[in-house]
């Protein structure tokens, strides 16, 4: 007995050959493979990948905005070539002249170091993408090494590249010794640890505008909070952003107070996370609270820390907020970090070159950060 | 029977008689100390700089020039002057970036939140296998119209579509040779790499494309960079928590008859509140105070708050550092809001799980 | 060879924990003899681990005193009290080999590396564990990190030895094996030994003496035999045996227990209106409905093997009896359930006390 639910029987609901016609939602479903990811493909396609690509050939291009368009002239690698030989050479790498010997001395041991890692890599065994790899991350570390050879050890200035990786280096050890200092005391059992908690993430949530702004109030000599402090060392009418060494100390200063929450907040979580059952059994081993951290708690937490501090790097080498505002980049260029020497080039109508600068900024912290996460981040996750 | 000797605590080294907690769960008086002076210390580092900006707001030019001033009431007369300034005098401009930073973060936050989840979705449950050859290929043509389009200076409408015509073909013609293909984790690997690209080296094509297409200075061309800005986060975090969940809550809705999109709505996505809070508050604080793309692509219309804040750094009459710290606190009290409304939501745990992915 | 060390007694000297407002362990006093293994034996929230914790120095107790030996060690840390412990989940060190994880407490010691090197291997040859030396816990399995965990708390040979449900990870073919091996290695080290179980087989087959708690109250502390043929209360009864012991609720009149009109010979005299009696199934037989002290029909028969599990619906109670492998009864057939009164317990149904 057919009921008058059948197909047969409702022809509002047949396609055209008599088959179930399809409504929206059953369309949706059977392309929704599709319609999840596409968006999102798509929108990196066209915002990220396309204008990347773009990027490249400004870069080998001389743009000049004529008229109410822009001419292009393709002039190949000259934009590159004078970052590293040209007229920009100190702009961005340094002043050189005569190599001291310290320079001499640490540049030859880095590229001894360098050897020895090559040596130690054909022992294992020859593949053809580890050798690649390790040639660029080499040749990389060796390069810089030069740089910073030739250029501070040297008494020399150096230029934005060298800035951007004092602040990558520095600034993230900094912030990651007192973000897992902080972590580690809010470990203990202390009362109002989530006051803490919620007072310690705070920075994170300022605008950098507002935190180098608010950071060049207070460290005002003369007219901030710190003034009596300032005055009774001496220092009444020192200008922070007149000195490189200071100026570039102080923008890492700003840049801390607001990235070290991040590294608290999951390197507490991290600590918060290691069973108790294995600090227990660790206390009852016998174990005193440094054994138990050195030998329970922190291998445990080791890929974590490995794993924020490669997001730390990678966001720290795009820094330009605060030395745009702190310093505006000064004195001269001692804090122009490369994006911020790519902004200053574009301001100044030179497309070509702030597209060159922007893509060595991008090789840089592409060859640094993969390395880092090979090298580094991935023996430790093997590890556990 | 008295204590073996190794476990005699009169035979404690000073150290150990000074940090030794009295028993588990506590801590020793000396650690005490050291523990809330530094924390306390840290607290101080904190909060100076905040209430500073706050104090600030409220001080005249004399209090600001004439050397530091700590207490409202106590050592001077906290004034409204500049809270005036902004929020009377000049209330057009000001409620203007107000307006534009919300629809702009907001907008933007919703998109991301959205594509990016749906997106993380179906990493983490459905299977892709593109083929490496029609990526390559797709590039290649690609980057031969960008070539003829800037360098020989051909109209980028006509480049876009004769390149999108020859990429289709070559797809159909050559895509059977093609055999390697990719896999979820290629892509997702693909899309989170996109955080290590410098957004210097995009901004200034998409500022050349929006120029093109007359979106410079809207709020659609900022909700798009800033979307895309945030994707990689959105994805990573919402794809840690969705391959979370255990598959067969969805496995049972399918055999009941439901659609992939049905399923996601009603069970997915209420199963990870927590992570999607937690994932909406960071790509909202990040949208709220971005900087650098409200420079390059806006100029007047559509400008955002933290220009309003550079704004006040007046160049020749020096900076107004009374009102700029009034619209520091006015863009910090919605973040607050922001956080104390979703915290609700977020368990500690929630950034550690995405960290350990 | 290392030393071992004099046996050590153990007390519990009105001990009571709170958590905040909740009572977890109420006023516990006991006295464990030396080299022997003590069960504490109970449920879920019974009190048991709180007590084991506090034993260990992981828990302060709210009041009381812990002695071991004549050593009060109510207030000192953990690593001060010569103990060592197995716990539940293992708590071996993921990032550390099994020899590292057994040579931990040495380690934290700074014991000498060749005595420790030593210890490590005396230790894993009486778990069994010298080939698993040098592999990390996830590359092992249940039965051998458990191995793991013992060999870590007797390297030490400490006083006393905690364990916190060791066997309960463990598959039950494989939990059978590890407790006549825990069983032999104690007597053989014949160190004071401290057990947490919910599982009373585990209870009955381990100990020297079972302390059974429920919600922070001892129940009863004695040998396996005595808990099982002379319960101290009615919890302690139903609690002890499996299948459980069948319940009968009614009234003790002077020699008789009058249950649902019937009249069975009581083991004990006296008079209280509400009371229970107790008899366990091996000691019950079925019989013709009318010739038995309970009637009713067979609700289900379950063929366990080496006997038959019958069933019995009699108005809303349910009794197990213990018949032949050959029985041949249906379910619904009307039968009767015998016993005799010298294997019967009575209790008052308000205290749940035994009655003598």
């Amino acid at each position: 007995m057919a009921s008058v639910d059948t197909i047969a029987a409702r022809p509002d609901l047949q396609g055209p050959a008599g088959a179930m016609k399809e409504t929206w939602p059953e369309w949706f479903d059977r392309h929704s493979r599709h319609i999840f990811i596409w968006p999102a493909v798509l929108m990196i396609l066209v915002f990220a990948i396309f204008p990347t690509i773009a990027s490249v050939i400004i870069a080998l291009s001389r743009i000049r905005f004529a008229g109410g368009g822009f001419q292009v002239r393709f002039v190949g690698l000259q934009n590159f070539a004078r970052q590293f030989v040209g007229n920009d050479q100190i702009h961005f790498l340094g002043r050189f002249n005569q190599m001291s010997a310290l320079g001499w001395i640490v540049s030859l041991a880095v590229t001894a170091a360098m050897v020895w890692w090559f040596v130690k890599f054909f022992k294992g065994g020859f593949n053809l993408v580890g050798f690649l790899g390790r040639v660029i991350t080499a040749g990389m570390i060796i390069g810089l090494t030069l740089m910073f050879s030739g250029t501070l050890l040297s008494g020399n200035a150096w230029g934005t590249l060298g800035t951007t990786l004092f602040y990558v280096f520095v600034g993230c050890s900094l912030q990651f010794l007192i973000g897992l200092g902080l972590a580690f005391l809010c470990s203990m059992p202390i009362r109002g640890k989530s006051f803490f908690r919620v007072v310690f993430f705070i920075p994170l949530m300022i605008t950098p505008l507002g935190v180098g702004y608010a950071f060049r109030m207070i460290a005002d000599t003369n007219k901030g909070p710190i003034q009596p402090f300032w005055k009774w060392v001496g220092l009444e009418n020192f200008s922070w952003a007149a000195d490189p060494w200071a100026a570039r100390i102080f923008i890492i200063v700003g840049d801390s107070w607001q990235w070290i929450p991040f590294i608290f907040v999951v390197m507490l979580a991290a600590l918060e996370s290691i069973p108790r059952d294995h600090v227990e059994a660790a206390n009852v081993d016998g174990a005193s609270s440094w054994q138990i951290f050195r030998e329970i708690t922190w291998p445990q937490v080791i890929p974590i820390a490995a794993t924020v501090m490669l997001i730390r790097v990678i966001e720290a080498f795009k820094i330009v907020d605060l030395p745009n505002i702190m310093t505006s980049g000064g004195p001269g260029i001692a804090t122009e970090s490369m994006t911020l020497h790519a902004v200053f080039a574009w301001r100044a109508n030179d497309l070509g070159q702030s597209a060159a600068v922007a893509y060595l900024l991008l090789f840089v912290t592409v060859v640094i950060c993969a390395s880092f996460f090979n090298y580094v981040v991935l023996k430790q996750l093997r590890k556990s | 029977m008295s204590a073996p000797a190794k476990y005699d605590l009169s035979r404690r080294s000073l150290f150990e008689r000074l940090f030794e907690p009295p028993r588990i769960g506590a801590m020793a008086p000396a650690t005490k100390v050291i523990v809330y002076t530094v924390l306390g210390l840290w607290t101080l580092f904190v909060v100076f700089p905040i209430y500073w900006v706050v104090v600030t707001s409220f001080k005249l030019p004399q209090h600001v020039n004439e050397g530091p001033v700590y207490i409202p009431f106590v050592d001077y007369m906290p004034s409204l002057h500049a809270w005036q300034a902004l929020l009377v005098t000049d209330f057009g401009d000001t409620l203007r970036s107000y307006i534009n930073s919300f629809v702009v973060s907001i907008g933007a936050t919703v998109l991301c939140i959205i594509i990016g989840s749906m997106a993380a979705y179906a990493l983490a449950r459905m299977q892709y296998k593109p083929k490496l050859g029609i990526i390559l290929t797709f590039v290649a043509v690609l980057l031969a119209a960008l070539v003829v389009t800037i360098l020989a200076g051909v109209d980028w409408k006509l480049t876009m579509a004769a390149a999108l015509a020859v990429f289709f073909f070559l797809a159909r013609a050559l895509g059977k040779h093609f055999k390697a293909t990719l896999g979820n984790g290629d892509i997702l690997f693909w899309i989170i790499s996109q955080r290590i690209l410098p957004p210097i080296v995009v901004i200034i094509p998409i500022y050349l494309m929006f120029q093109q297409v007359g979106l410079i200075d809207t709020h659609l061309g900022l909700i798009l960079a800033y979307t895309v800005g945030n994707l990689p986060i959105a994805v990573w975090l919402m794809y840690d928590f969705f391959s979370g969940l255990p598959i067969e809550l969805e496995e049972s809705a399918q055999l009941d008859g439901a659609t992939r999109f049905g399923i996601f709505w009603e069970i997915v996505l209420p199963l990870t509140k927590p992570g999607l809070a937690a994932t909406t508050l960071l790509v909202l604080i990040l949208n709220w105070n971005e900087y650098l793309m409200a420079v390059f692509l806006s100029t007047s219309k559509a400008q955002t708050m933290p220009i309003l804040v550079a704004a006040m750094n007046a160049g020749d009459r020096g900076i107004l550092w009374w009102t700029m710290c009034v619209v520091i606190v006015v863009m910090i009290l919605p973040v607050i809001a922001m956080a104390v409304i979703l915290q609700r939501f977020i368990a500690k745990g929630v950034l550690l799980g995405a960290v350990k992915g | 060879m290392a030393i071992v060390n004099a046996k050590v007694p153990v007390t519990f000297d009105k001990i009571q924990k709170s958590f905040g407002a909740v009572r977890v362990l109420e006023e516990l006093n006991l006295a464990v003899e030396p080299g022997e293994f003590l069960v504490l034996l109970g449920a879920s929230g019974s009190g048991k681990t709180t007590a084991l914790r506090i034993l260990s120095g992981l828990e302060t107790a709210t009041a009381g005193r812990v002695l071991i030996g004549d050593r009060e060690v109510t207030n000192i840390l953990p690593k001060y009290r010569d103990i060592s412990m197995v716990f539940q989940s293992y708590a071996l060190y993921p990032h550390k080999t099994v020899a590292e994880n057994i040579g931990f407490p040495l380690k934290v010691r700074k014991v000498p590396k060749p005595e420790a090197e030593a210890q490590i291997k005396d230790a894993a040859a009486q778990v069994q564990l010298e080939t698993l030396l040098h592999r990390y816990p996830r590359e092992l399995s249940g039965g051998q990190r458990q191995r793991v965990a013992l060999a870590r708390a007797i390297i030490r040979r400490p006083s006393v030895f905690l364990m916190d449900e060791p066997l309960s990870n463990l598959d039950a073919k494989l939990r059978g094996h590890m407790r006549a091996e825990l069983k032999h290695m104690q007597q053989s080290l014949g160190i004071t030994t401290i057990y947490v179980t919910h599982d009373q087989i585990e209870a009955m087959t381990l100990a020297h003496r079972v302390a059974i708690l429920e919600k922070g109250v001892l129940q009863q502390l004695a040998t396996p035999a005595e808990i099982y043929n002379n319960p101290g209360n009615l919890f302690v009864a139903q609690f002890i045996g499996s299948p459980p012991m069948n319940i009968v609720h009614g009234e003790l009149a002077g020699a008789s227990f009058l249950a649902r009109g019937t009249k069975i010979p009581a083991p004990v005299k006296g008079r209280i209106e509400k009371a229970t009696l107790g008899v366990r199934p091996e000691d019950c037989s079925i019989v013709a409905p009318s010739k038995g002290h309970i009637s009713g029909e067979i609700y289900t028969n379950e063929l366990i093997g080496d006997h038959t599990l019958v069933t019995v619906k009699s108005d809303q109670d349910f009794l197990a009896v213990k018949a032949s492998k050959d029985f041949a009864g249906k379910a619904g057939d009307r039968i009767g359930v015998n016993f005799d009164a010298g294997h019967s317990f009575i209790f008052d149904a308000a205290t749940g006390a035994r009655v003598r």
